[in-house]
């Protein structure tokens, strides 16, 4: 369950992880308006393959990758399956359930895959960016973005208490497991419900002494931030090159659409 | 100790009733002076975590007075008196809110509006006194508990604050961070002259580290005065659910129902080794065979 979150591969010395936060999220950003006027779906499941080739490079075990596109990947196969069954007219082939015929369409299985492919390339783009950039520094480069500080201050204090509060629901869930509390659906729905009530209660403790850990700080609303560094060089050049690249791809697939 | 020294914290006559009617402080007295060490001991209900509510002004006294440096609580701006008293709270987890350990540092000298410079320099400075400068860039959520509290602790240094205030600091450590920390402590009032209050119910350590200790129960003072006063009485320690330091405790037992002829209580192990070497006949003991720790 934690390994969804887990953020230990950001801290890691390679080549993306040393590139300025600010160049990654430009490049990604780029990539994203890319992929979502993308007309076909060679450039969703092009970008798709780099990314993943990318994490394998990089040694993120496959089993993470696979629980974190788990969700992507779900509403992909709905996608295609809704898609191919109640769009389109030229039919494909017939199947029956529960006594009732659904027909899938070549129009709606393409626009299917199509929908499905940019789903799975921007969730890749997402995903290579947070496995090589720490949550605390695309902060920083949100912040150098002009974000709302507001905004950013629920995202780091989230992002904080995510793993505290995870800790403690872990263990409530293991005690009501240690006195049965999952043994049968009826009792495991009544824990879960205990488990999500207990969650909630812990999180406003927590926010109750973590703002006055911050009030004894000098807190008074607006949370201080650092002054950033000059973007360099080389991380200019990279953003140059990856934003030129990501262009001629579109506009190649503009042409080709064309 | 020399002369009369100024009052890092003054409190007089204070009463503090929770909403829900409890009773926390009835009439509480309690006096630390400048670069003093005192520990607040008491079992769980005692009144330790609502005074020192009161003193940092998360709590406001029902009635009483609060002074800190000679001014009372509630002439003092926020940033007069969050640069004169620092918390340490019990959990850490409560008071490290920042992504990565450099920014947590930072955040109240970046309250205080101090220029970057002055922020980096107290952030390596406060780092550095805790043992914690490897740690600078790590995400708080990739620390141990021990980290986590000695980042804590450097987080309220940072703000520079005269009177340092603990809660239970020892709480959840193993034996080698426990003393890493009272170590700490102690380095921060004997070398910065640091005045120290910390809230425990851990007795073992106190002996050598505070000067004074002050014993709570039910929300008065039971008796305050130096480690050796307090610990000799036992009724009163029984009274605050409390007990003696282990090796007390044993000399204790060995006097009283051993005969054995002890002179006082030791507090601490070095204490105690005195006095035992004095009773061993001089010929029983080997020299030298291994040094142990006081």
């Amino acid at each position: 369950m934690f390994d969804l979150f887990s953020d230990i591969f950001t801290y890691r010395d390679n080549a993306l992880t040393r590139i300025d936060p600010r160049a990654k999220l430009v490049i990604a950003l780029a990539a994203l308006i890319a992929l979502l006027t993308a007309e076909r779906v060679v450039l969703p499941l092009f970008v798709f393959g780099i990314c993943l080739g990318t994490v394998i490079t990089l040694r993120i075990p496959v089993k993470l990758v696979a629980v974190r596109l788990a969700a992507p990947l779900s509403i992909v196969a709905v996608l295609v399956v809704i898609q191919t069954f109640f769009t389109g007219t030229t039919p494909l082939f017939t199947i029956t359930f529960a006594g009732w015929p659904f027909t899938a369409k070549v129009e709606g299985l393409r626009q299917g895959v199509f929908l499905g492919a940019r789903v799975l390339g921007s969730v890749s783009v997402v995903f290579l960016l947070g496995v090589v950039t720490p949550a605390h520094r695309i902060f920083q480069a949100l912040r150098w973005f002009r974000i709302s500080r507001n905004w950013l201050e629920i995202a780091i204090l989230m992002y904080r208490y995510i793993f505290v509060l995870m800790d403690r629901v872990a263990d409530l869930a293991s005690a009501q497991r240690l006195r049965l509390g999952y043994t049968a659906r009826g009792r495991a729905m009544r824990s879960f419900t205990a488990l999500a009530g207990a969650t909630i209660i812990h999180s406003l403790e927590q926010a109750n002494r973590t703002h006055d850990a911050m009030r004894l700080r000098g807190y008074r609303g607006t949370m201080p931030f650092g002054p950033l560094p000059a973007l360099g060089r080389r991380d200019r050049l990279i953003t140059a090159l990856c934003l030129i690249g990501i262009i001629s791809a579109r506009l190649l697939e503009w042409g080709a659409s064309g | 100790m020399g002369g009369k020294r100024m009052k890092a914290i003054a409190v007089t006559g204070v009463h503090f009733t929770y909403d829900d009617g409890t009773e926390a402080l009835t009439g509480i007295d309690f006096h630390v002076e400048e670069g003093e060490f005192v520990a607040v001991l008491g079992s769980n209900g005692s009144g330790k975590t609502t005074l020192i509510q009161l003193l940092v002004g998360l709590l406001k006294a029902k009635s009483g007075r609060i002074a800190i440096g000679g001014r009372e609580i509630g002439s003092l701006t926020a940033e007069e008196l969050y640069q004169r008293v620092g918390l340490v709270f019990q959990n850490p987890n409560d008071q490290l809110f920042a992504a990565t350990v450099e920014e947590d540092v930072a955040f109240g000298p970046r309250n205080l509006k101090l220029p970057e410079e002055e922020v980096q320099v107290r952030v390596t400075e406060v780092l550095a006194a805790v043992a914690a400068l490897p740690l600078r860039g790590r995400a708080i959520h990739h620390l141990s508990f021990g980290e986590q509290k000695r980042v804590s602790l450097a987080g309220v240094l940072a703000m520079r604050p005269s009177v340092l205030i603990l809660d239970e600091p020892t709480a959840g450590l193993d034996p080698a961070g426990e003393a890493q920390m009272m170590q700490l402590l102690k380095k921060l009032n004997r070398e910065e002259r640091m005045t120290v209050i910390l809230a425990t119910h851990s007795v073992d350590m106190l002996p050598l580290f505070a000067n004074r200790i002050y014993v709570l129960d039910r929300g008065r003072v039971l008796q305050q005065g130096p480690s050796e006063e307090i610990f000799c009485h036992q009724e009163m320690i029984d009274r605050a659910k409390l007990r003696l330091p282990y090796v007390s405790r044993l000399m204790y037992e060995m006097k009283r129902h051993d005969g054995v002829p002890i002179d006082g209580l030791p507090l601490t192990i070095g204490e105690a080794r005195a006095q035992l070497l004095e009773l061993i006949p001089k010929e029983m003991i080997l020299p030298g065979i291994e040094e142990i720790g006081s």
